[in-house]
């Protein structure tokens, strides 16, 4: 307790270094925690994108559908496998798809695009098609020739709602396929490419002109517990057997995540760059703090204080500076970070840039999550610790009689 | 008597050893880290503008009138054969045009026996491919060309993933002819590529110009024209020329065409200068710190020295010299690592085949050459100088304010 008084007093007496030291470890966390918080928080909203956006959080397909994806590999009993799928607990619901690459023609212009037949009902929940109408109608189960379709793909082939569309494929026997459609309305997502190449029908018509009936290219499942998606299509898997792929959106987008992962990685390069020139400041300042106190630690030395209770009470002074500073710049750090989260930073004149990265919208919520922080101000103050030692070990070497007569 | 000033500064400098050591080491471990950074991300975005550029856009791209916002064949640049032309002989003449090909785009599907996807048919002469962006680079599988019947393709490496299929493989082509009537072919993959400009990759089939003329019945005039300059600097200049000579048409610079990566090139500008800042203001702190509690220690001799008739001047000189030989130190240190590692990777590249997968989600390539740019080191060079000049006034300010005699006595 003695030492700690010690130490805490030389806090207060070398006001100017303590107010440095300070000043850069709070900057140094605050830095480290928002970074972090926008990190985590752009990265979730790529994958909150690609997966609710479209593609789902668990996915069936053919056993062999992701290596060859042809119509020999789709899924054939889908109401069997419905049933099967339901069943697992954690099941929220199933909704099969077909998805199919035709060519889309209206007078004279034809462009090529996926055409995909969909329960529209069920896709309210699994996907964001619904929330993303901007003009016309979404589909019922019980529409027939009418398309619902991505705007971009809509301005490609200068359609507007009610317009015809004709397009020319194959069905899922390989035989030929074309019909008349009507648009019924027009959705955009964000997602550029996926809006200029997108068309969906309700499936029970779909299947009519295709001849898919009870067929699916794949199936999406909705889990009730969306952290526990991985656990689920684990257990989905063991269920509907060795038939049938079921993977997780932490598999369908892999290369989504190592590109997260990487994208933090020279982040967290950048900042390690940033913190290298801080750590050799706090170093520098505590080597001269303790060099200019080098004769007062000498006296104490001769009276008898061991260099351990000497070490001890000039790491408690780095631990009180390190421990204040962290917890100031963790706070500040979270404060920013909550305030992003809750109003998101917009990047207008950025869409380019934002569409090549998959990113529907220019607005960006920081992530805030306590642990991350809490990590983060840890390391933090590990590094402010350690940042100290050199200049405090090389001190505490000198023989009392050196120190009392270092000049 | 500049001499004798660098002496002093030298001699306090080396007095204290490990201090001294401890700020020119901080300047050259920021400065090198800062280089490594500049230089490879700087090399990363630059690949991508390269790959843009050299499989696509060149530095300037030239379209029919509206063909951009509605890409018909009917929109395309009309004329005659590729060398006949009133722009083929413009071009072929201007000095400042290094290179420059002809396509023929038309968006269509392909399929497979078993699958089909949308895909844009580029027709291509592939020799004049090869001097203008050096197309047989990119290849990856197979042969560069369409063979001597000219029915080869070279398609993108992402599609030929999705289509399950090699070289060899048999693919049919279908797309709107001139007439607006659907029309098909049959090809076989000749060759495989990846150009990491995604949009290729993902669904680019390159073939021969003259089946493309044949198959979408287009018999003169093209849908691009892609010009490499000889200087980049002057490719407004062009632009601009060229537009005044051929008004009906659309001309774009690369980066009209591809903004996105303009934006990314402006964003890394931007970063590297705010990570910059941070950097030498921190470093700056450093050498503040030192040369402070150096002047403070020796006040007393500056005391001496000014009540002997020393003037302010040389000390002021003695000062700022030794925290000039500070920052100068660690810059040179810090140049020299920063300088020889940006020189290694820009010879070997930084090698993350690892992660290729994610790279190749943002269009990036794998394996990235740094940048060794001189305004690196001017910009490094000039922001130490003034950290340390500025490092060193603030405690000569504090001497300067004290009367000789009052710092003589002080115990």
């Amino acid at each position: 307790m003695m030492l700690l008084n010690i130490a805490f007093r030389n806090v207060i007496t070398h006001r100017k270094r303590s107010i440095i030291t300070m000043l850069l470890g709070a900057v140094s966390t605050a830095l480290l925690v928002f970074s972090s918080a926008w990190m985590d928080g752009s990265h979730q909203q790529m994958i909150k994108n690609g997966v609710e956006i479209y593609s789902g959080y668990i996915q069936i397909t053919g056993a062999k559908f992701r290596e060859n994806p042809s119509f020999d590999h789709l899924l054939f009993d889908v109401e069997t496998l419905q049933s099967h799928v339901e069943a697992v607990q954690g099941v929220q619901l199933f909704s099969p798809r077909f998805e199919s690459f035709v060519l889309y023609s209206v007078g004279e212009k034809a462009v090529g695009g996926m055409l995909t037949g969909i329960d529209p009902e069920k896709e309210r929940s699994i996907s964001r098609l619904h929330a993303s109408l901007t003009a016309g109608n979404y589909l019922t189960q019980n529409d027939t020739n009418k398309l619902y379709i991505g705007q971009e793909l809509a301005l490609r082939l200068n359609v507007g709602v009610g317009d015809e569309v004709v397009f020319i494929g194959n069905g899922a026997d390989y035989s030929f396929a074309a019909d008349r459609l009507v648009v019924k309305g027009i959705f955009q997502t964000g997602l550029y490419e996926f809006d200029a190449s997108s068309a969906f029908l309700a499936k029970p018509y779909f299947d009519m002109i295709m001849a898919s009936d009870n067929m699916a290219t794949h199936g999406i499942v909705l889990p009730e517990n969306l952290e526990k998606s991985e656990t689920l299509a684990a257990a989905i898997e063991e269920v509907v057997g060795v038939e049938y792929q079921t993977a997780s959106w932490q598999q369908t987008m892999a290369a989504l995540l190592k590109s997260m992962k990487l994208d933090s990685v020279f982040g967290y390069i950048t900042l390690a760059i940033i913190f290298t020139a801080i750590f050799f400041v706090i170093m520098i300042y505590t080597l001269l703090v303790v060099y200019a106190r080098l004769r007062e630690i000498g006296i104490m030395r001769a009276i008898g204080t061991t260099p351990g209770q000497i070490l001890t009470i000039l790491i408690l002074e780095s631990s009180i500076l390190g421990f204040l500073s962290v917890c100031a710049g963790g706070l500040l750090g979270a404060v920013f970070a909550y305030y992003f989260y809750l109003h998101p930073m917009v990047f207008s004149g950025m869409e380019e840039q934002f569409k090549q990265y998959g990113l529907a919208a220019s607005a960006i919520p920081t992530a805030f999550e306590p642990v991350t922080i809490v990590r983060d101000m840890l390391i933090m103050f590990i590094l402010l610790l350690l940042s100290t030692l050199y200049p405090i070990l090389k001190v505490n070497r000198y023989q009392p009689i050196e120190a009392i007569h270092h000049v | 008597m500049y001499r004798m000033v660098l002496r002093m500064a030298w001699a306090s400098l080396i007095r204290r050893t490990t201090r001294s050591m401890m700020v020119v080491l901080m300047i050259c471990v920021s400065l090198w880290g800062l280089l490594l950074m500049q230089g490879i991300y700087d090399g990363m975005t630059e690949q991508m503008i390269s790959n843009a550029i050299r499989s696509d856009s060149g530095h300037l791209s030239l379209f029919g009138h509206g063909y951009r916002l509605d890409p018909a064949l009917d929109k395309r640049i009309q004329g005659g054969g590729l060398n006949s032309t009133k722009l083929a002989t413009l071009l072929d003449h201007d000095s400042g045009v290094a290179s420059w090909v002809g396509r023929l785009n038309q968006e269509g599907l392909i399929a497979t026996a078993h699958y089909s996807r949308n895909t844009i048919i580029t027709g291509i002469d592939p020799k004049r491919e090869e001097i203008h962006g050096n197309l047989q680079n990119y290849l990856i599988q197979g042969k560069y060309g369409f063979g001597q019947s000219g029915k080869g393709a070279i398609i993108g490496f992402k599609l030929a993933e999705r289509l399950q299929v090699d070289i060899g493989s048999k693919i049919i082509l279908s797309a709107q002819d001139l007439n607006s009537e659907v029309t098909s072919i049959a090809l076989h993959v000749s060759g495989i590529l990846k150009t990491n400009n995604m949009g290729l990759d993902e669904s680019g089939v390159f073939i021969d110009i003259n089946i493309a003329r044949k198959f979408l019945g287009v018999v003169h005039g093209l849908t691009q024209v892609s010009i490499m300059m000889l200087d980049d600097k002057h490719i407004s200049d062009m632009q601009s020329s060229l537009q005044d000579i051929l008004p009906d048409l659309e001309i774009l610079r690369w980066d009209e065409m591809y903004p996105a990566l303009m934006q990314s090139r402006v964003m890394m500008r931007g970063f590297s200068l705010v990570v910059s800042l941070m950097i030498f203001g921190v470093a700056g702190l450093g050498i503040f710190g030192v040369i402070l509690v150096s002047v403070l220690e020796r006040i007393r001799e500056f005391g001496i020295m000014l009540a002997i008739g020393t003037e302010f001047g040389q000390i002021r000189t003695v000062v700022l010299a030794e925290s000039l030989c500070l920052g100068v130190s660690g810059f040179m240190a810090g140049s020299l690592c920063g300088g020889l590692s940006l020189w290694y990777f820009k010879i070997h590249g930084l090698d993350l085949t690892l992660f290729s997968d994610a790279f190749e989600e943002f269009g990036m390539d794998a394996v990235t050459y740094a940048i060794i740019r001189p305004e690196y080191f001017v910009t490094a060079f000039t922001a130490v100088i003034i950290a340390t000049l500025i490092s060193g006034y603030f405690p000569l300010r504090i001497l300067r304010k004290r009367k000789p005699i009052e710092i003589i006595n002080e115990v």
